[in-house]
């Protein structure tokens, strides 16, 4: 009998947590493939590794972008592969919490379930993010008190507003940390002649990627080639250029938090000023962006003390009580 | 002989009655406790056994 399972399907990566045991897979999401055969060559951080550094047979790719499907073959074929790696075959038949953007389509939430189903699971449900990574925040959510919680990943930026556990108010947007990734491609492209792969653009971000000045100054040296004449060049990169090639993206995350404040009943409005916003999400690490929200939102950030795991935990929490919590899931409310 | 197709009618109609009262004072109740167990399941200490795990496993593994 395999133990029930929770699933952050998300578009950066994909985290696992068995009932009972804790996260056992925590791995990029992205596949590689034979271009010519459709077989499966990698998936995980094997397939991460071959990203841009692929012969033309092989092609390595994100089968989520944006918070959406973009393949839903391969997706299917991913969590087919996740499942069984984590021991779940057609005799071993757990049930499964899946953990998908809240802007996914109606066909989007039933390819997700019929992949899981068809990959072995008794039953698939999913839960939205955000009530996920609020669960996971260790936010009171069970308090009559407003929960702000804001989730930024790859390809989304959640915002939500919890009491007694549900959600009062929601606020997506398509755009995550690929996105600040994408900028900074197009800025060196653009400004400095170069072109860089995404793997490089997120180098630079982790390396002296901010949404706020924070007093850091520290260059960072980039490789890339050149436009002109296709040679491999370097060039230095400082924070402020880098602050200012993001700043569309971070802008557009700030507004979508401003908008689900402006939706949030008085009443909730006002725990927010006392208990503040939580960040979770590996894009919520990008340094500054808690201290840019709390200046135009003016209300206080905190970063969720396990970030990069918090949905998945909060997904693990409800399949550990699966019965009490099944009123959560997407179907079972409509 | 009527007496006792009255007797049976009114006991139809009190049993009919008493499933009514019953399933309605059931109803509400199933909500509260539903709700009940929904939110203690929410509660800091009903989630604190997931935390820990993957919080030990976490500096178990930076411990390594």
């Amino acid at each position: 009998m395999a133990r029930d399972l929770a699933i952050d399907l998300g578009t950066a990566n994909t985290l696992v947590y068995m009932k009972g045991r804790g996260i056992v897979l925590n791995e990029p999401s992205v596949i590689a493939l034979n271009r010519q055969t459709g077989e499966v060559l990698a998936t995980g951080r094997e397939a991460w590794q071959m990203i841009g550094r692929t012969p033309g047979y092989i092609v390595a790719v994100r089968p989520l972008r944006g918070g959406a499907i973009t393949d839903f073959e391969i997706t299917e074929r991913m969590i087919r592969l996740l499942l069984q790696r984590v021991g779940v075959s057609r005799f071993t038949r757990p049930k499964v919490v899946i953990c998908v953007p809240s802007a996914i389509t109606e066909v989007e939430r039933r390819a997700v379930t019929d992949a899981a189903r068809r990959a072995g699971a008794a039953d698939a449900q999913l839960i939205e993010q955000p009530m996920a990574a609020a669960i996971g925040a260790d936010l009171p959510i069970d308090e009559p008190v407003g929960n702000m919680v804001i989730d930024i990943g790859g390809g989304t930026s959640e915002t939500a507003v919890i009491s007694l556990g549900g959600v009062v108010a929601l606020e997506a947007v398509r755009v995550g940390s690929f996105d600040i990734d994408a900028a900074i491609q197009n800025y060196v492209r653009r400004e400095h002649g170069i072109a860089i792969g995404e793997r490089t653009a997120e180098e630079i971000k982790v390396a002296i990627g901010s949404a706020d000045p924070i007093g850091d100054d520290s260059e960072a040296e980039v490789r890339g080639r050149d436009l002109m004449s296709g040679l491999p060049k370097t060039v230095l990169l400082a924070p402020e250029e880098i602050r200012f090639a993001i700043d569309d993206v971070v802008s557009s995350i700030v507004a979508s938090v401003v908008r689900c404040l402006a939706k949030a009943p008085p009443e909730l409005a006002q725990d927010f000023l006392v208990r503040g916003m939580y960040l979770v999400g590996g894009g919520g690490l990008l340094r500054g962006l808690a201290q840019r929200i709390e200046r135009e939102c003016k209300v206080p950030v905190r970063m969720s003390p396990m970030p990069l795991e918090a949905v998945v935990l909060g997904a693990g929490h409800c399949i550990e009580h699966y019965d009490a919590l099944k009123g959560m899931f997407m179907g079972a409310r409509r | 002989m009527t007496a006792v197709v009255v007797l049976i009618a009114i006991a139809l109609v009190v049993g009919v009655l008493a499933f009514i009262v019953y399933s309605r004072s059931r109803q509400p109740e199933d909500g509260v406790a539903s709700f009940r167990r929904h939110i203690d399941a929410l509660s800091p200490e009903a989630r604190r056994e997931v935390i820990d795990r993957v919080q030990n496993a976490r500096e178990t593994g930076k411990g390594k």
